[in-house]
């Protein structure tokens, strides 16, 4: 199977013969190039061409954050699986309204119901958080009726909202308060840890879009600006509860994160590297642990689990059949 | 449209990968258990050195006797018969087109096994319906729906149309 690689130290990555080569100030290592899925640079890194060049050849994305942690972009290969017909449907049904509600609307339930299957996960444990649970129950019964992309976006907001508030109520370390959502910079650990893990999962979503024929500038839900990328925001939103804020608490609670993990800077505050790897160990295990696929019938992980989401996604535009989001069953 | 000897030889495979095949979309790239494509991709670059070219069509092996030309394609198993067959048929008649009379063989090497394939008149006509059909097929806006069939367990598409 193969690897994502993630880099923090600085230093170059190269071309060497035919395969990639990082050279650190210490250490040097090889990096085998077939088994390299996606590379994530968090170090100062320098290539140069003829390195992207090989990079391009064997169609791996490179993300780059910046030393804050903050997504950067991404090298996005040239698209290597092209189909016309499939670019064509679905610019298609980002255009119509009628075609594009139901896929987006479909994209929020199911992001609403994995928000509710962790709460109630938690409430089994004794968690305060019936009365989120039942706020978000009510509120999700009128996505239905939402009439526009901006009213569905709105009602998202405010069930996320909600949803943010029991994150208090989960967290079991009083020096972890959650006030409100900050996004740049992040106020408190806990929206540094929201936005580290949301842009893990971006990438990982983008990495995924990469081996299907979608492309990632056209979103469902997330308004196509020409410039970003947009389709993988959209279906992360159906991970992050079940993957991202799934390991925060466990982080947290467990208390594998501390406070040491942050620092705290004039502009906000950030993970510290240490504290960065130690949700980069959680995340990748996360994302190869497996679990039994109900239609498929055979065991896969959390990483395959999103490419199968988009291929659903794909086919709906392609076919017109009825995309199911992916429910988390505990 | 241009049908060639792979979509005649899904065609016996399955329909919706012939659409899927025709319209670019690809079966997953990692997937390790992507027998049927892998095989094709064995089929398709394995013999490029000993292969034979007339047009667009291949072969790999070709033999002539006094007056008759035999065209051979070797396979692994009999496990396609039907599609190489008729993939098979399809080269004749290209030939047959271009004035050169050929019968053609399907040799299965490990299973010792040879098969001789004639485009015999009837034979013709079914193989005339088959484009006529891939045509169809490959004209709709949308591929045929999933029809579970033998294919399905080690096809390359499978998660793309069973997820
Ligand atoms: S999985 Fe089955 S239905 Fe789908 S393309 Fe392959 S053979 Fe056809």
């Amino acid at each position: 199977m193969k690897k994502d690689i993630f880099i923090f130290k600085d230093g170059e990555l190269k071309r060497k013969d035919n395969t990639i080569l990082f050279l650190g100030e210490e250490q040097q290592k090889y990096l085998p190039i077939e088994q390299v899925d996606a590379i994530w640079v968090f170090g100062e890194v320098t290539l140069n061409k003829r390195f992207l060049e090989i990079i391009s050849t064997k169609e791996i994305c490179i993300h780059f954050f910046n030393h804050y942690g903050y997504y950067l972009g991404t090298y996005y290969p040239r698209e290597h699986l092209n189909s016309g017909l499939v670019i064509l449907k679905q610019v298609n049904l980002y255009s119509q309204d009628s075609m594009r509600m139901p896929v987006a609307k479909e994209i929020i339930k199911t992001a609403v119901k994995n928000i509710l299957i962790v709460l109630k996960y938690y409430r089994s444990r004794s968690k305060l958080v019936s009365s989120g649970i039942e706020t978000i129950e009510s509120m999700a019964t009128q996505i239905e009726k939402c009439q526009d992309i901006n009213e569905l976006m709105a009602y998202e907001g405010n069930i996320r909202g909600v949803y943010y508030q029991n994150f208090n109520d989960i967290i079991d370390n009083d020096n972890f308060q959650f006030i409100k959502r900050s996004k740049r910079p992040p106020l408190d650990g806990i929206n540094a840890l929201i936005s580290f893990g949301n842009s893990l999962m971006y990438t990982s979503v983008l990495s995924e879009i990469y081996k299907t024929h979608l492309d990632p500038r056209i979103g469902i839900l997330h308004a196509t600006n020409g410039r970003k990328f947009s389709l993988n925001l959209d279906i992360a939103e159906v991970f992050k509860p079940i993957v991202v804020d799934r390991i925060i608490f466990n982080l947290i609670n467990r208390k594998v994160i501390t406070e040491k993990d942050f620092k705290k800077q004039t502009h906000g505050t950030m993970l510290t590297e240490k504290g960065k790897k130690k949700f980069l160990k959680e995340y990748t295990d996360k994302m190869m642990s497996t679990i039994k696929h109900p239609r498929l019938n055979q065991y896969v992980t959390y990483k395959r689990l999103i490419r199968l989401e988009l291929y659903k996604i794909q086919r709906h535009i392609v076919e017109g059949d009825n995309y199911k989001g992916f429910v988390a069953r505990w | 449209m241009n049908v060639n000897g792979t979509l005649i030889w899904y065609y016996h495979i399955c329909k919706r990968e012939v659409w899927l095949m025709y319209n670019h979309i690809v079966p997953d790239q990692n997937d390790e258990n992507i027998a049927l494509g892998r095989f094709m991709h064995e089929i398709t670059y394995q013999r490029q050195e000993k292969e034979i070219s007339f047009g667009h069509v291949k072969f790999d092996i070709m033999m002539q006797t006094k007056d008759h030309i035999v065209i051979g394609e070797t396979k692994k198993s009999d496990r396609y018969e039907e599609a190489s067959r008729y993939q098979l048929l399809y080269y004749l008649s290209v030939l047959k087109e271009a004035g050169i009379s050929a019968s053609g063989l399907l040799l299965y090497p490990s299973q010792k096994k040879r098969v001789k394939v004639e485009l015999a008149l009837n034979e013709e006509k079914k193989l005339k319906e088959i484009i006529r059909n891939i045509d169809i097929i490959c004209s709709q806006t949308e591929p045929p729906e999933v029809e579970k069939n033998r294919f399905c367990k080690r096809c390359g598409y499978r998660e793309y149309c069973y997820a």
